[in-house]
């Protein structure tokens, strides 16, 4: 039962930190169908730049922590105005594919001759030592992650919900020709929707930083692990990504210790192959029919 | 005929034949600068300039300076290969330094083999390596530096034999370098009748190690050794912690990696692993005064060479080399690999002095005798044993 305690735990830690990043696709999708590729590398430049506010600057992490969303808010408006408008306006099917992904790789080579190719050791705010809960050892840092994925997240769909300009977002997302005649400034949705989810990344990036190392080098595979956790949640549900993200961490961990750790990353990505088959929309997507 | 045409046929034979006509010598280097293993290449790169430095301030390789052509091949085979290709097509480099990871030199030295260039392996440690030709009639890999087939018998010996602990579980990287290492490994435990009650995997990058570990547990294992890298190293160590499983963890040099060491703090405290060098203390005069050299003209982080293993190692490597070539009194390959394989004259290098290191059956210059081990102590490498620490002075 500790075992299992302790599989679960630590799953839903690496869970959660692909949901948390899963989530910036997810928001920049509901506005404009678009998505940024370049997602993983948004989270590598957040988590560098806190830690260079919190080595070179001797920062707190926690006032570090709007800097980094602030970058990430730049950044990401930086992709959309570059990369994203000129295939919307365009009305280019897959060009801002091409364009976010030219952009990820341009922003991986300028971390690594800024920073290095180096794994870095990410200071931790909180205590190392792990905490015993419920037969599992969990450490702080592993809670903060959590805690802070779902307070982020809840965030912004307050945001989303509750507030004027969140519903601007909403209309754009269900119909952004309506939306520009009821004259919401669409394109500015869309270019805000790309920043909240670099922002989001970049949170995500200083929030597991202390747990991963950070690099130039992680946002590859963590941004793909996201991106298959977005589409095994379904892109156009919030839950789903939760949902989504539990499901790759806790199979991933269960796996290594129930089977074999050479094969730990084979049946989250069978399921992925499963779900697009089956249900291309997502576990938790609505099905959208799209006339031709 | 006339006169002149004499003349000036005999002043260019002359030039030629004392030397005065000084050419350079182009040394090729490979290795990660830049990655998961750039503390190694880094060093290794960093003692090669040294050494390089010193014998042209010397006057050179028979009156010829020494030229490094350095590549960064970002521990990929890929890279390896095309920069392989590149040094001996365009560059023309007479021998090759380095190679950190077993993997690109696997993929990278069959280049040099063809072409009849030496290649001077001076980290990486696949035993494998200087064994990849065998039906060649002459081989042109070399290493100074502690083939994995030294290593595991060393790290299963520390674990079995010095401290009893007979429950193994091994966890190695998936990576050419921990699935070869695992193999030497396993032999090397069976010489004492133990079988491993658990052998793991796991892929670079991964962030978490929690499963590894609790099979690892679970089987009942009193002690891990490891065939993986620094950052993968330093999840295991802080994994462990976080379980609140303690175990020694001992290993392959690579423990001594300063991205292990720095990131898993004191987590890694009482880590082990066989070394041919240990920064402080400096067991010989040749060895301090290397140490004070590097540390003046690297200046690295809190006056720790971040592989002190690599840099060595790299630094003797330039020197097995130029005495090669020095002895042959030529740069071509065949003649520099004859003088390889039957050097005269002693090499004085900071790993140890050579004397007759290779042969034509072997080219690996470090025995195990050469070989002590090490221990990581809040946050630097020191000697495990004590008499090591002092056994070598001279």
């Amino acid at each position: 039962m500790d075992m299992f305690a302790q599989i679960l735990s630590s799953g839903i830690a690496v869970g959660m930190i692909y949901a948390v990043i899963a989530f910036g696709f997810q928001l920049t999708f509901a506005t404009s169908g678009t998505l940024n590729f370049g997602q993983g590398e948004a989270l590598m430049l957040g988590a560098l730049v806190g830690l260079t506010c919190v080595e070179t600057f001797g920062m707190n992490y926690w006032l570090m922590l709007p800097i980094v969303c602030l970058f990430g808010m730049v950044q990401g408006g930086f992709v959309e105005l570059i990369g994203v408008r000129p295939a919307i306006k365009i009305k280019s099917e897959f060009g801002w594919i091409m364009s976010t992904i030219a952009l990820g790789i341009i922003f991986k080579n300028f971390a690594e001759n800024i920073w290095g190719r180096d794994a870095l050791p990410f200071p931790s705010p909180l205590p190392m030592e792990p905490m015993a809960f419920l037969g599992a050892n969990i450490l702080p840092m592993e809670i903060l992650v959590v805690v802070g994925a779902l307070v982020m997240m809840l965030l912004v769909e307050f945001f989303n919900r509750k507030t004027i300009y969140g519903k601007a977002v909403v209309a754009t997302a269900n119909d952004r020709d309506a939306a520009g005649l009821m004259g919401i400034n669409t394109s500015l949705v869309i270019t805000f929707s790309y920043a909240l989810s670099s922002l989001t990344a970049a949170f995500a990036g200083v929030l597991i930083a202390p747990l991963t190392l950070t690099g130039a080098a992680m946002g590859g595979a963590l941004g793909l692990k996201a991106f298959a956790v977005a589409i095994i949640g379904g892109l156009s549900s919030g839950m789903g990504i939760i949902v989504g993200g539990l499901i790759l961490g806790i199979v991933e961990t269960a796996t290594g210790f129930y089977i074999s750790t050479g094969y730990k990353d084979v049946p989250g990505l069978i399921l992925l192959l499963l779900v697009l088959m089956y249900k291309p929309s997502g576990l938790f997507g609505k099905s959208a029919i799209k006339k031709v | 005929m006339n006169i002149r045409h004499h003349i000036f046929a005999v002043a260019a034979i002359a030039m030629l034949s004392t030397g005065a006509y000084a050419a350079d010598i182009k040394f090729g280097v490979a290795g990660p600068f830049t990655g998961g293993s750039a503390s190694m290449g880094v060093s290794m790169r960093d003692g090669v300039r040294l050494a390089a430095k010193e014998i042209n301030a010397a006057g050179g390789v028979n009156g010829n300076k020494i030229v490094l052509v350095e590549r960064d091949d970002e521990a990929k085979n890929e890279r390896g290969v095309q920069i392989a290709q590149e040094l001996i097509n365009n560059e023309k480099v007479v021998a090759t330094l380095g190679y950190i990871n077993t993997g690109v030199a696997l993929a990278s030295q069959r280049f040099y083999q063809e072409a009849k260039i030496p290649v001077m392996n001076n980290v990486a440690t696949g035993t494998l390596i200087t064994k990849q030709f065998p039906n060649a009639a002459e081989n042109y890999v070399f290493r100074n530096g502690a083939a994995d087939n030294i290593q595991a018998p060393m790290i299963a010996k520390e674990a079995v034999e010095k401290r009893g602990l007979k429950r193994v579980a091994i966890l190695a990287d998936s990576t050419n370098y921990g699935q070869l290492g695992r193999e030497d490994l396993e032999k090397a435990l069976k010489v004492y009748g133990v079988t491993p009650v658990a052998t793991e995997k796991f892929n670079l990058g991964d962030v978490d190690m929690t499963s590894q570990l609790l099979k690892a547990k679970n089987a009942g294992a009193d002690v891990i050794l490891t065939y993986a890298i620094g950052p993968e190293l330093a999840q295991i160590a802080n994994g462990m912690a976080k379980l609140g499983w303690k175990k020694p963890m001992i290993g392959s040099w690579t423990l001594s990696m300063a991205s292990f060491i720095d990131t898993a703090g004191k987590n890694g405290n009482g880590a082990t692993m066989p070394e041919t060098f240990i920064q402080s203390p400096a067991t010989t005069p040749k060895r301090k005064v290397f140490v004070d050299n590097y540390l003046k003209e690297f200046k690295p982080k809190n006056g720790i060479i971040p592989s002190p293993v690599s840099a060595a190692q790299g630094y003797d490597s330039v020197y097995l080399l130029a005495a090669a070539i020095k002895q042959a009194n030529s740069t071509e390959g065949p003649k520099i690999l004859a003088a390889l394989q039957d050097l005269k004259t002693p090499v004085d290098g900071v790993v140890m002095t050579y004397n007759k290191p290779f042969s034509a059956t072997d080219h690996e210059a470090i025995k195990a005798k050469d070989v002590v081990m090490g221990v990581v102590e809040n946050g630097r490498v020191e000697f495990l044993n004590a008499e090591d620490a002092t056994a070598k002075k001279k």
